[in-house]
């Protein structure tokens, strides 16, 4: 594929090489923010888990481990649908490029669905925290300690989950429109970075909400 | 190094007169303006609730402002100047200004992003000075649980609205500040040859993005909590108070690093100019900060030994503690083996910078008293530690913070101030700051409380030495508001290097045109290569 | 003009596949009653599958070193926020 996109060096540059490498550098140290961002989530997490082990694990129980499960498969095969739209980019293969962006974005609706039907059916077995909890078993606190925090965090991971999906479709657009080519698909890679960042953050969240206690 | 580079552009305060093109500009140095301005103002609200607060202390009854008031004076003070003033000072108007000049790049990284950065501390300015108009805060400005979760009737969520939206501001001006210290370095700019005040801004830099995140959370847990009355904080509910208190403390303490590093590397700057000799040491320097940086991540449960932390714990952190200050002692012997032998001169920036050696000494040597758990037992909580934050952070930061602008001021505005006013506001300060806050030393360890409206009547003289201290700081500090902005109408035009310092910000016009440097300059020496017999110009 | 090598698309599937591979794992393990090392196992599968994600699909093996730098700072720091808050809540 020619491109016909002419690289566009901001003013600062001296060259494309290092606008290149500026924008590399600075998505990772954003990502590592949002490392420690999301990370208090996981310490509050380890610091209540250790103090009421059993209340998690009756908790832990009562998460939809069949949604979840089918969830993380979902991202995990957008994060593949993801890396292959960079690869295309990298190729000059706009059409490809394009498809495999608006995958990624379908992917990660249906994600969302299925997210948004498990919280519907959590909020028919009285588990939200502040609007509905109910639960008669012991340690009632600490179990609504536990759904608080499934709540919470994944409520976060799915605003940042429909701020990439804006991210992406956004990139889709321009791509459909010959904006990148293999001298400059830099917002299709950062972009890259940042889906693949919230695939790894539900990586770690799917086991501590899902699995603690299967057997 | 190559030659002064002859401008072919207009200044860069010349490049647009509108406000709009001050509001609207990527330039770098545009923005370190927009920042000066905001801080300055920011400092003198938080300096009103101080003279508040020293004026209530003069007296051992509670006769000036209530109690809850009084609370909300010095909630309103901390809040203010911590996250206002101290956190963006140096960074936000010296680290813009100069980091691209430094190490001779056009501008910065990300420069939109960066303009981002001062409109996201003034949205959090608006919402703290908003809740500061609708009847203020009365937490204190660590918002500790469960007082800020469950019993204060002030407005604590749009203070702390205000603190999470400045909070992104300096994680993007790190972030900012990291790229372009990677990847626009001039050509022969190595790690090794770049200023000291360069790798201390990377290190803040670095503390910013790794410790700024948690903040953010933490204040969003507290206000989820204070709203919904669900929570990890509240032990009722099978949380823990404490666990408030790693959380801010993870933050906070490397964030008093963010106040104290950018000031060392004013200090480098500045000390080799005025002693016309390298920095001794410059590697160890380097490493120093680099050290400060990540020891200072480990330390946080200093603050927590009597709040119930395990005892095991508390060691683990006393030991720590300890330990960060080794660096910090190798910074001052170096800074002082810089001066022996120099050629000194004692211009005003260079006072400010003896006053901080001397100040910032003494600040660090009472941390490791605060450091030992058995001493902390009896002056936690108690004016000795007021007295010691106030040495590193006004003895300290403040002090290097006015030295630095006195240093670049002609680089930034072009013209030069009267040196003997700057001199007699620098003794000022120094009298007036120690006149203030050592008595505090002697009230804490006799047993005076912090944060109490009132006291018993033999700690009056004490007292009332203190707020004598502050009213003569306070003169001060407005000394330079007049002297400074007097300059830029009637000063003497500075010529591009004053001061005949090193450095690639030097070999630039005063003030520098819009691009900076009209051809890339190329390195080829380390950054204080000063000649003892040359000396400043004589002003 | 491409900097870095390009990964062939057999590459991404086959991590992909490894992906999916480490999900059934934990999911399956998590019904077997292994007690304390039952969540050994989960956090390690979580590792496992995030440094797949991180050095195959984000390009982190032929970045500039930096980029690895950046990315174990964020999780080591992270650590230090557990570990060091842990050694409070463990000992008291």
């Amino acid at each position: 594929m020619s491109d016909s996109a002419a690289v566009l060096i901001a003013r600062q540059y001296d060259d494309a090489q290092q606008q290149r490498s500026a924008a590399d550098l600075g998505i990772w140290v954003f990502l590592a923010t949002e490392v420690l961002f999301f990370g208090v989530l996981f310490a509050v997490y380890t610091m209540t888990r250790f103090n009421h082990p059993e209340a998690f694990a009756s908790a832990s129980r009562l998460t939809n481990i069949t949604l979840g499960s089918i969830n993380t498969a979902v991202l995990l095969t957008s994060s593949l649908t993801m890396a292959l739209g960079v690869r295309a980019a990298k190729l000059g293969l706009s059409r490809p490029l394009v498809g495999w962006l608006c995958t990624t974005i379908a992917l990660g609706i249906v994600f969302l669905a299925i997210k948004a039907t498990e919280y519907y059916l959590d909020y028919g077995e009285h588990l939200v925290p502040g609007l509905n909890f109910a639960y008669a078993g012991a340690d009632r606190h600490a179990v609504e300690l536990f759904f608080y925090l499934y709540f919470l965090t994944t409520g976060l991971h799915s605003l940042h989950m429909v701020i990439g999906i804006g991210v992406v479709a956004t990139i889709a657009a321009m791509a459909s429109r010959g904006a990148y080519s293999p001298a400059y698909f830099t917002p299709v890679e950062v972009s890259g970075l940042y889906w693949h960042l919230v695939d790894i953050v539900w990586i770690f969240v799917y086991p501590l909400l899902y699995l603690v206690s299967r057997s | 190094m190559s030659a002064v580079t002859v401008p072919s552009a207009a200044s860069y305060l010349e490049d647009g007169f509108s406000l709009w093109s001050w509001l609207s500009s990527v330039d770098h140095k545009r923005i370190a303006v927009l920042y000066a301005i905001s801080i300055t103002l920011f400092f003198f609200i938080g300096g009103a609730a101080a003279t508040l607060i020293r004026l209530e202390l003069v007296t051992p009854t509670g006769d000036v402002v209530s109690a809850e008031t009084y609370n909300k004076l010095f909630t309103m003070h901390g809040v203010i100047m911590v996250w206002f003033f101290l956190i963006p000072s140096i960074p936000s108007t010296m680290g813009n200004f100069l980091v691209p000049l430094m190490i001779g790049a056009r501008d910065l990284a990300f420069p939109r992003l960066n303009l981002a950065s001062w409109y996201l501390y003034i949205a959090g300015g608006v919402f703290t000075v908003g809740a500061l108009l609708m009847g203020g805060v009365d937490t204190g400005w660590t918002f500790y649980t469960p007082f800020s979760t469950m019993f204060s009737n002030t407005h604590v969520f749009a203070a702390v609205a205000g603190v999470f939206v400045v909070g992104f501001s300096t994680i993007l001006t790190g972030i900012n500040f990291i790229v372009t210290i990677h990847t626009m370095r001039a050509p022969g700019m190595t790690w090794f040859r770049l200023p000291l005040f360069i790798w201390c801004m990377y290190a803040t830099s670095v503390i910013f993005v790794l410790a700024t995140p948690v903040l953010a959370m933490t204040l969003f847990l507290m206000s989820i909590e204070r709203f919904f009355g669900v929570g990890v904080f509240d032990p009722a509910l099978g949380g823990d108070p404490l666990l408030f208190q790693h959380l801010f403390w993870f933050y906070s303490h490397p964030a008093v690093y963010v106040m104290i590093l950018p000031a060392m590397g004013v200090v480098s700057e500045i000390i080799t100019c005025f002693a016309r000799k390298n920095v001794f040491g410059y590697r160890a320097m380097a490493y120093a900060v680099l050290a400060i940086a990540i020891i200072g991540f480990l330390v946080w449960g200093h603050h927590m030994f009597v709040s119930g932390q395990s005892i095991y714990a508390g060691t683990v952190f006393s030991i720590l503690t300890f330990l960060v200050a080794i660096p910090s002692a190798i910074k001052v012997f170096n800074w002082t083996a810089t001066l022996y032998k120099g050629s000194i001169s004692f211009h005003a920036p260079m006072l400010y910078v003896l006053g901080f050696i001397a100040l910032f000494t003494i600040g660090g040597m009472t941390g490791l008293f605060l450091a030992s758990l058995a001493i902390d037992v009896h002056v936690h909580d108690t004016y000795f530690v007021i007295a010691h934050f106030h040495y590193i952070m006004v003895g300290g930061a403040v002090m290097a913070f006015l030295g630095g602008m006195h240093f670049w001021w002609p680089k930034m505005t072009g013209r030069m101030y009267s040196d003997a006013w700057a001199r007699f506001a620098a003794i000022l300060v120094f009298f007036g700051f120690n006149l203030t806050f050592f008595p505090q030393f002697v009230l804490g360890y006799l047993g005076m409380p912090r944060r109490y409206h009132e006291y018993p009547p033999e700690f009056q003289m004490l007292n009332v030495l203190s707020s004598a201290g502050a009213s003569i700081l306070a003169v001060g500090y407005l000394l330079p508001l007049c002297y400074l902005l007097w300059s830029l109408r009637y000063g003497k035009p500075a010529g591009p290097n004053p001061w005949r310092a090193t450095g690639l910000e030097w070999k630039t016009t005063s003030p520098p045109s819009t691009g900076n440097f009209a051809t890339v300059p190329v390195v080829t020496e380390g950054p204080y290569a000063y000649s003892r017999q040359e000396r400043p110009d004589e002003r | 003009m491409i900097a870095h090598p390009v990964s062939t698309a057999k590459t991404y599937i086959f991590v992909w596949l490894s992906l999916l591979g480490l999900l059934l794992l934990t999911l399956g393990s998590a019904f077997l009653s292994l007690g304390a090392f039952n969540a050994v196992i989960n956090v390690g599968v979580a590792f496992a599958k995030a440094i797949l994600v991180m050095i195959f699909f984000m390009h982190l093996r032929s970045g500039h070193y930096i980029l690895r730098i950046v990315a174990i700072a964020g999780f080591f720091w992270l650590a230090i926020l557990i570990g060091l808050t842990f050694t409070d809540f463990a000992t008291r």
